[in-house]
């Protein structure tokens, strides 16, 4: 096991991990032996919020754990900082860094979120920015890095553009457009843009974006730094980030990258000044010994998840191919699960595949009628509840983009409702099915959202 | 009962396959627990280890983390249930079974957060908001103890100093006689940060320091801020609950953090911050961490920062189910760390020839024993030499204070050898510590002391020199 100390003697804590000996590729029960702690009774085709950890990497940090209260002094000395250091290399190594002094452990990339906008917020107090100087967002950015931007650099003097994304029916092409447009808007009247923030694979809804080309325009047209939002990208696709060349990137290794709840890494460049700017608000004794060492000791916690990273990179490499094998059958799977559900409910994908990792949005029955975020969330529910479907649900406004015929499903009716669908490495067929199924009941029943808003419930009690 | 009896409802909810029990099923009375008891529920601990260090990672019982493992699995079996219909029950329980310890008016004013080290990052980014936004001059001032825990001089030098506060430091003696001695200090440190009309922004204030380890008047010192016009008082109560008595609204303080992990038996790590809710304040402080529960208030707003495990946040009610089968519960455990940790504290000074920093009124479960002048302990790395050293070679664990000669006006107290006492240990007495260990570090020095040891031994140059033997 790469990480994981058997030993006492220091050496042993220390010694780079073991040498694997070739052996036949994972099998089914051995997939499902690793999985055996999800809810069996559930169609969990939703691995893109929480992710999953397999039993064998759960295993290793509870032995972390166990250290850690065994002696919790000598593992401060002894093992923590060494445990981390070969995290952050396997990390480094998996993405194409240039080493491990430019990667730093944090919890999740919403935490790496808060770190970049918080130096920025310091830039506008400090001067070095402008009032008015500009950030510029996508309209899909996730709501929590939408909120530390308002909390940190509005709140500090930027100004904020967004870029519509158009939804359904995007292309590579249609999206670099966009953003064209509305970097051409950031800078109008001479104004510096000082940060993009530009998500590698969107939350909701779910695309994957051609970040390595928004990145170069960026560069081309002067805005100071990018940050990549990365958050669902690692072990969806692959990730190279002296190829896509952003100043920030950071992605969460517990989403589709095997780690259990939370780790999530960020990268600067080594040779970039601003990577001894970089802190973390959790202020502690390491402050100014550079972002990886102030990840790494934020006070008396539970570091466990940030310390099995390897242990993660050696279950990947029992599969196929590796994490590319995985992440090419995810891709390959969920589209042909996706397409399967179009079809029986008369929809369509919500993106082309080229746009889509291991997760898809599928347009859901129009008649469904859902109208808002409520209704989103109360058939998500009801999903759960019912039909122990786990999926998550977007409400597609008709106000989004000027011009746009909200596109239709096959019995004419306008689909505002998409659900997301995930495919990893232990999902089954049946999962897929139960969704369509269960989407099929309700359309039958003539099921629409309008029952369940809180004046239908009063309504029918 | 600490725990809510709706939990069970709510824990039947959230897997719905019927195996809904709740982490916290009522319990029937039953008798103190027994030492063989105590036993097992630390049998976690190595036990070749002499651990006389609950300050610096508390403890949490085996009862407890199997509490914290139920909430992890409920997670790992159905995260989005988890998350929809487990976390913020859950989270809100542990936060009233907070508010009522400490004596909090409402739940609504107590925060959960990982640790005091995160609470301070939460006062002091707002602090700093207010300088960068005009509401504090540049200049005023801010006022901590030289004492403060090193992570909390750094925040207020990354966030205040950064953002343009003056930082005064209250001198404050060691070894020391009396609370007396250190309130003088305190309103000649104030006095000095008000001179020239001087505003106070804020005083941050330990109840406890860390090294070296002494129980700080608070109540006493809140009432001279307000007093003498201090804007706000943080109190930095992170070693505070479990050792001593914390009555929030008593102290008086605008902002007070402890760690729950250190003496209140949580797993790590989780600790409150807790802000009084008629204070405008309350709703201007955030979490560093922003996510979709910004501007919620900071309770709501810690409860969720993202992905993470919160499990360590869940169990509270069941460290005070734990608490509760010790005669007089955290009372009785308090009272008698602290009659155990003066004894032992004792029994090693007479050993030593040496003598306790702080009277035993001005101690709870930690105390500071000189340790033998001969030593020769002369910098912070002398002391973590000796400190690895006596772990590694007799297997006790105790954190090592190094008493700088620098102090003002202050003779350098002496041994019975007459030697100046520059290095102290701070022992911590929790429940599953017996005499032992105590008899392992007393033994353990004498040992160093009969061999001549002395800290320059343990140097680089001289451990160039033995490497070439």
């Amino acid at each position: 096991m790469a990480s994981a100390p058997h030993g006492d003697a220091p050496e042993e804590r220390n010694a780079a991990p073991p040498a694997k000996r070739a052996s036949a590729p994972i099998t089914e029960a051995g997939i499902r032996a690793e999985f055996a702690h999800h809810d069996g009774t559930v169609a969990r085709v939703n691995n893109g919020t929480f992710g999953c950890c397999p039993a064998s990497v759960l295993a290793a940090r509870a032995r972390w754990q166990r250290l850690f209260l065994s002696q919790p002094d000598a593992f401060y000395f002894d093992a923590l900082q060494p445990g981390l250091a070969r995290s952050r290399a396997a990390v480094a190594a998996a993405v194409g860094a240039c080493d491990a002094s430019e990667v730093s452990l944090v919890d999740n990339a919403t935490t790496a979120a808060a770190i970049i906008m918080q130096h920025v917020a310091w830039s506008f107090a400090e001067g070095a920015f402008a009032r008015g100087d500009v950030v510029l967002m996508l309209h899909y950015t996730y709501s929590s890095v939408k909120n530390s931007i308002h909390a940190y650099v509005v709140r500090a003097g930027a100004t904020v553009v967004e870029v519509p994304l158009p939804f359904p029916g995007a292309s590579p092409g249609a999206v670099v457009a966009e953003f064209r447009a509305a970097l051409a808007l950031a800078k109008a009247g001479g104004r510096s843009v000082r940060l993009a923030v530009i998500d590698h694979i969107t939350s909701m809804p779910s695309v994957l974006l051609p970040v390595k080309e928004l990145v170069a325009i960026c560069r081309e047209e002067g805005v100071d730094k990018v940050f990549v939002d990365g958050a669902h990208a690692i072990g969806q696709v692959p990730i190279d980030v002296r190829d896509i060349g952003a100043d920030f990137y950071t992605s969460n290794l517990h989403k589709w990258f095997f780690c259990p709840s939370a780790v999530a890494f960020l990268h600067i460049r080594k040779d970039d000044p601003i990577a001894s700017q970089l802190h973390h608000p959790v202020v502690s004794s390491e402050y100014g010994n550079g972002l990886p060492m102030e990840s790494a000791w934020i006070g008396v916690r539970d570091y466990s998840a940030q310390l099995v990273v390897p242990d993660a990179v050696d279950f990947m490499s029992r599969f196929e191919g590796g994490i590319e094998g995985i992440s090419r059958r995810n891709h390959d799977k969920v589209i042909e699960m996706g397409t399967m559900l179009a079809e029986a409910w008369g929809t369509f994908l919500g993106s082309p595949p080229e746009m889509c990792g291991s997760m898809a949005m599928v347009g859901l029955p129009g008649c469904l009628g859902i109208e808002s975020n409520g209704d989103a969330m109360r058939v998500r529910d009801m999903l759960r509840n019912e039909f122990k479907v786990e999926v998550p649900i977007f409400h597609n406004s008709r106000s989004v983009e000027e011009g746009q015929e909200m596109a239709k499903d096959a019995k004419g009716d306008q689909v505002t409702g998409y659900v997301r669908i995930s495919h990893q490495v232990y999902n089954v067929r049946e999962e897929y099915e139960a969704l369509r199924d269960a989407v099929h009941k309700l359309v039958l029943a003539g099921f629409s959202c309008s029952k369940l808003r809180p004046s239908g419930k009063v309504l029918s009690n | 009962m600490a725990s809510d009896p709706a939990s069970d409802d709510a824990a039947a909810a959230e897997n719905g396959h019927g195996n809904g029990n709740g982490p916290s099923p009522s319990k029937r009375p039953r008798s103190v627990i027994s030492a063989a008891e105590i036993r097992a529920e630390f049998a976690h601990h190595d036990a070749a280890v002499a651990r006389v260090n609950n300050g610096s990672f508390g403890c949490c019982p085996a009862s407890v983390l199997a509490a914290q493992a139920h909430w992890q699995r409920l997670f790992l079996a159905q995260p989005d249930a988890f998350y929809f219909h487990g976390l913020q029950q859950g989270l809100r329980r542990s936060r009233a079974a907070v508010a009522e310890e400490v004596g909090a008016g409402d739940v609504s004013e107590v925060s959960l957060v990982d640790n005091a080290t995160t609470a301070a990052a939460i006062v002091l980014q707002h602090a700093a908001w207010s300088f960068a936004e005009g509401s504090f001059a540049s200049g005023d001032a801010v006022l901590m103890l030289h004492y403060a825990y090193g992570a909390v001089k750094k925040s207020i030098h990354a966030y205040v100093a950064r953002a343009g506060a003056t930082v005064v430091e209250v001198p404050l003696p060691f070894p020391v006689a009396s609370a007396d001695a250190i309130i003088a200090e305190f309103r000649a440190a104030l006095a000095v940060a008000k001179e020239g009309g001087r505003r106070v922004r804020l005083a941050v204030i330990d109840h406890i320091t860390s090294m070296p380890s002494v129980v700080i008047p608070v109540k006493e010192l809140v009432a001279i801020c307000r007093e003498e016009g201090v804007d706000k008082v943080f109190v930095d109560a992170a070693h505070s609950i479990g050792q001593v008595p914390v009555d929030v609204r008593d102290i008086g303080a605008d902002f007070y953090t402890s760690n729950l992990h250190k003496w209140f038996f949580c797993p790590p790590a989780v600790a409150f911050l807790h802000t009084r809710k008629d204070d405008p304040i309350a709703n201007q402080l955030h979490h560093p961490v922003v996510s979709h529960e910004y501007g919620n208030g900071l309770p709501m707003e810690s409860g969720w920062i993202g992905t993470r495990d919160y499990s360590a946040q869940l169990v509270v009610s069941e460290a005070i189910d734990f608490v509760n089968r010790f005669e007089g519960g955290i009372e009785g455990i308090r009272s008698r760390n602290h009659e155990k940790v003066i004894e032992m504290g004792r029994m090693l000074a007479e050993a030593w020839g040496t003598f306790l920093g702080s009277p035993p009124e001005l101690c709870g479960s930690m105390v500071m024993v000189g340790m033998p002048g001969c030593l020769g302990v002369e910098s912070d790395d002398d002391a973590l030499r000796a400190r690895t050293m006596l772990r590694k070679d007799f297997q006790v664990e105790v954190p090592i204070y190094y008493n700088s000669r620098r102090v003002e006006g202050q003779e350098m107290a002496k041994d019975k050898n007459g030697d100046p006492v520059t290095g102290y240990v701070r022992i911590s007495h929790q429940v599953y510590n017996v005499t032992e260990d105590y008899e392992r570090l007393r033994d353990a020095v004498n040992k160093l002391v009969s061999e001549g040891f002395t800290s320059s031994k343990l140097r680089p140059s001289e451990k160039v020199h033995s490497q070439l033997k």
